[in-house]
């Protein structure tokens, strides 16, 4: 009821994102109407990191209490956290084309975020190739820390290095300086995203559980 | 700078449908599994 609840409310919640970015934000007087995917892509890659601190978070107390339910949040945030990084990577490719002039280029932000990407997809590809369960659990729970280390490189790769990346919009010192008609429309769809995140989330540790309980069953 | 509609068309459509085959894709295998065995899966 829960789970379903947290749907209805993603669903709600990014149709008013929706009609916040195309209906409400103002056309970007520098970049036009493409700064629009400024709606999407942010929200992305800020549900990215929620999704691999959840993984980190949760290996940590399934190596402290060897419990099957915090490997089964960190294997599903996983998922989830790939699922939405390959986006984030895809609409920045091409928010980038009609404003750098390229879809990709191997500038440090780019770079450590591909990294990230191709991580949790090795630590799911791990989750599958162990068949011990407990053992890929482990060794999983091990990755998924080691693997959160690039998020603190990912996020201040624009600080650290000259990237052709913008600095953060939100999660910067001093918080978003643009115009509130471009933040409220950002924060609904940051929302939006994060309830979905939560939605996909929960959805996806019932079946694991489901299925773990066929397993033993 | 010309507004390329069509990028953002890109950005959302690819992002509603990988969403929506994820998700299609939980829906379909908590549905077969429930299938094998009823009433193991709670909704």
């Amino acid at each position: 009821m829960a789970v379903r609840a947290l749907g209805i409310l993603s669903a709600v919640g990014l149709l008013v994102g929706l009609v916040m970015a195309f209906g409400v934000a103002p056309r970007e007087t520098t970049q036009g109407n493409v700064q629009r995917i400024m709606y999407v892509h942010p929200p992305l890659a800020w549900v990215s990191y929620l999704a691999f601190v959840v993984v980190a978070v949760a290996s940590v107390a399934y190596l402290v209490r060897r419990r099957p339910a915090a490997d089964r949040v960190a294997h599903a945030s996983a998922e989830v956290g790939v699922v939405f990084t390959g986006l984030a990577i895809a609409t920045g490719s091409i928010w980038g084309k009609p404003t750098w002039g390229t879809w990709w280029t191997w500038d440090a932000r780019l770079t450590s975020v591909a990294i990230l990407f191709v991580m949790y997809l090795g630590y799911l590809l791990l989750r599958g190739t162990v068949e011990d369960r407990e053992r890929a659990a482990r060794y999983c729970a091990v990755l998924g820390i080691v693997a959160a280390l690039d998020m603190p490189l990912v996020h201040f790769s624009v600080y650290w290095w000259r990237t052709l990346h913008q600095p953060p919009s939100l999660m910067k010192p001093g918080g978003f300086t643009g115009s509130s008609a471009i933040l409220w429309p950002l924060l609904v769809n940051v929302g939006a995203f994060t309830v979905l995140y939560a939605y996909l989330l929960a959805k996806r540790v019932r079946l694991l559980r489901a299925e773990a309980e066929e397993a033993f069953a | 700078m010309p507004d390329n509609w069509g990028f953002v068309a890109a950005a959302y459509v690819i992002t509603a449908v990988v969403l929506g085959v994820y998700w299609a894709r939980l829906v379909r295998r908590e549905k077969a599994l429930a299938h094998r065995k009823p009433g193991r899966t709670r909704s």
